[in-house]
């Protein structure tokens, strides 16, 4: 069962995430903000990350950095809830990104897609 | 080998050496090595360094200029044979005298490069030391630039290889040992190679070898010497495009395997400088031009390429005329799928032939780029491309199905 580590400084989010996942298939795990987040990732070894771009006191795009240089290949969707976050160039280093929504249809299509991801050796 | 080698101070190894294929750049070659050396000296403080000008015979002084310019670092001076020209064969000769010098990272930089600086060097040289395998440059550019790379290259190794490098096509980048050795024992080295080809090939060989890429944000666009865009079109259209057909047949057992893509580590997102690009002035007239009379004169070799799918559609676009033009991506992707995969059943001459009749639609590709995107924002226009290579990505497997 792919593993998602959610992180989002909203409860609701996560508590959203998390359920709808789970129903979907997934193991979910989640982290309210980035602290020690990289350490996280070392130890729990998620599939995949759902990373909000704005948090209280940490900047998603920065963490997106930090994880892309210790964790090569590691899918990572980026969640948001405005998409003007697409205008700072540091996001191309996301996988995918979705807009906030209840309807969770396309982070479901995302995370399908990002986990099919297949490249040789 | 080299045919000539000037090394004035013996230097015999190095641990970042700097690449500058030149020919006949007298007057750009001494800025170039200045910024160089400034880079070097400032982002890689205490570390063996050299800069090698690879040179294809120049006849105007560029070495005379090369040794003159300021700075302090080592220089090594390389020429190819009188006669023998090529940027392909100046980094073939950069390479062999690379391995020589048991480098840890390699930087190539194109000499006529106006606004070079040197953290341009450190964002191309540095990711290297800390473990990349190669280096493509993130240069600020105009909608309009760059369409070969913006319609072809990036969906087609997109869509290939399963990694996002988004101005692979450019002159300048970094490499790692690994690389080198791939470089210098290649599955493919021909003409085209040997010429235009050599950025796009280096790139290839990067993606199929799954070393580790980064992207680095130069801050600037790359503006250099004046030249017309489409002086050099139709041999630069040939020799890239049949590097990256002929690539596809060494590594199809890598590629048919490929599902999706993935995004690249970045460096250089500490540039909080970001400067505007260039203008871009497009002919959209001139565009339409070629595509009539590619339609006119290549009809016959399209409806022996392309299936019954794609003939009336290009029938279609052709009786849209130029204020409604039109070119749907599906129709560019199956196009370029069944364009690499006739390629590898021809001999060296029909291979020029499809190409000839490629050039065309791909004009007409742009025109419809330019239609779709000319009241968009750079971003916009960005996105319109990311979901060009969806297409590309979601069809892939079209162009296994056509290969085999």
């Amino acid at each position: 069962m792919p593993k998602i580590l959610v992180v989002d400084d909203e409860e609701h989010i996560r508590l959203l995430y998390s359920e709808e996942l789970k129903e979907a298939g997934y193991e979910v795990i989640t982290a309210e903000n980035g602290f020690k987040l990289l350490e996280t990732i070392e130890g729990e070894k998620p599939d995949l990350v759902i990373l909000d771009i704005k948090m209280v006191d940490y900047n998603g795009l920065d963490i997106l950095q930090d994880i892309r240089n210790q964790f090569y290949d590691l899918p990572v969707i980026l969640s948001t809830a405005y998409d003007t976050f697409k205008e700072d160039m540091k996001s191309i280093a996301a996988d995918f990104y979705v807009v906030k929504s209840f309807d969770l249809t396309e982070l479901k299509k995302k995370i399908a897609m990002a986990l099919e991801t297949r490249l040789p050796g | 080998m080299a045919f000539y080698e000037e090394n004035p101070l013996g230097i015999t190894s190095a641990e970042v050496i700097v690449g500058i294929p030149t020919f006949n750049e007298v007057d750009s070659i001494a800025r170039t090595v200045e910024q160089v050396d400034k880079g070097l000296a400032e982002y890689f403080p205490g570390m063996k360094c050299v800069i090698i000008d690879t040179d294809n015979h120049s006849a105007d002084g560029t070495r005379e200029a090369f040794f003159a310019a300021p700075g302090e670092m080592p220089r090594i001076f390389l020429s190819s044979a009188p006669g023998e020209q090529g940027k392909g064969r100046n980094l073939r000769n950069f390479f062999e005298k690379a391995r020589e010098l048991n480098p840890r990272a390699m930087v190539v930089i194109e000499a006529d490069i106006k606004n070079i600086s040197p953290v341009w060097i450190r964002n191309l040289g540095t990711p290297i030391l800390k473990g990349a395998g190669f280096v493509s440059p993130l240069y600020v550019r105009h909608k309009y630039e760059a369409t070969l790379t913006s319609s072809i290259i990036y969906p087609l190794l997109r869509c290939l290889y399963g990694r996002r490098v988004r101005q692979a096509n450019v002159g300048d980048f970094g490499f790692s040992p690994k690389l080198l050795d791939l470089y210098l024992n290649p599955p493919l080295w021909d003409e085209a190679v040997g010429n235009f080809g050599i950025d796009i090939w280096m790139a290839n060989i990067a993606l199929a070898a799954r070393v580790p890429i980064v992207q680095a944000f130069m801050g600037a666009p790359k503006i250099h010497r004046v030249k017309d865009p489409y002086s050099h079109l139709t041999v630069l259209f040939h020799e890239v495009l049949s590097t990256m057909f002929n690539l596809m047949g060494v590594y199809k057992e890598f590629w048919e395997q490929v599902k999706w893509s993935k995004p690249t580590a970045l460096s250089g997102t500490d540039l909080h400088e970001m400067e505007t690009p260039l203008p871009v002035d497009i002919n959209t007239n001139w565009l339409h031009e070629r595509f009539v009379e590619g339609f006119d004169k290549y009809f016959g070799v399209w409806e022996r390429i392309y299936g019954p799918t794609v003939v009336p559609k290009l029938q279609e676009i052709m009786s849209l005329g130029l204020q409604h033009f039109s070119f749907p991506s599906q129709t560019w992707a199956t196009i370029l799928f069944d364009s690499a995969a006739v390629f590898r059943r021809l001999n060296p001459q029909e291979r020029s032939g499809l190409l000839d009749a490629l050039l065309p639609l791909y004009l007409g590709k742009v025109l419809s780029y330019v239609k779709k995107t000319e009241r968009m924002s750079l971003q916009q226009a960005e996105e319109y491309i990311e979901n060009e290579c969806m297409i590309f990505e979601e069809n892939k497997p079209y162009i296994i199905k056509v290969w085999t």
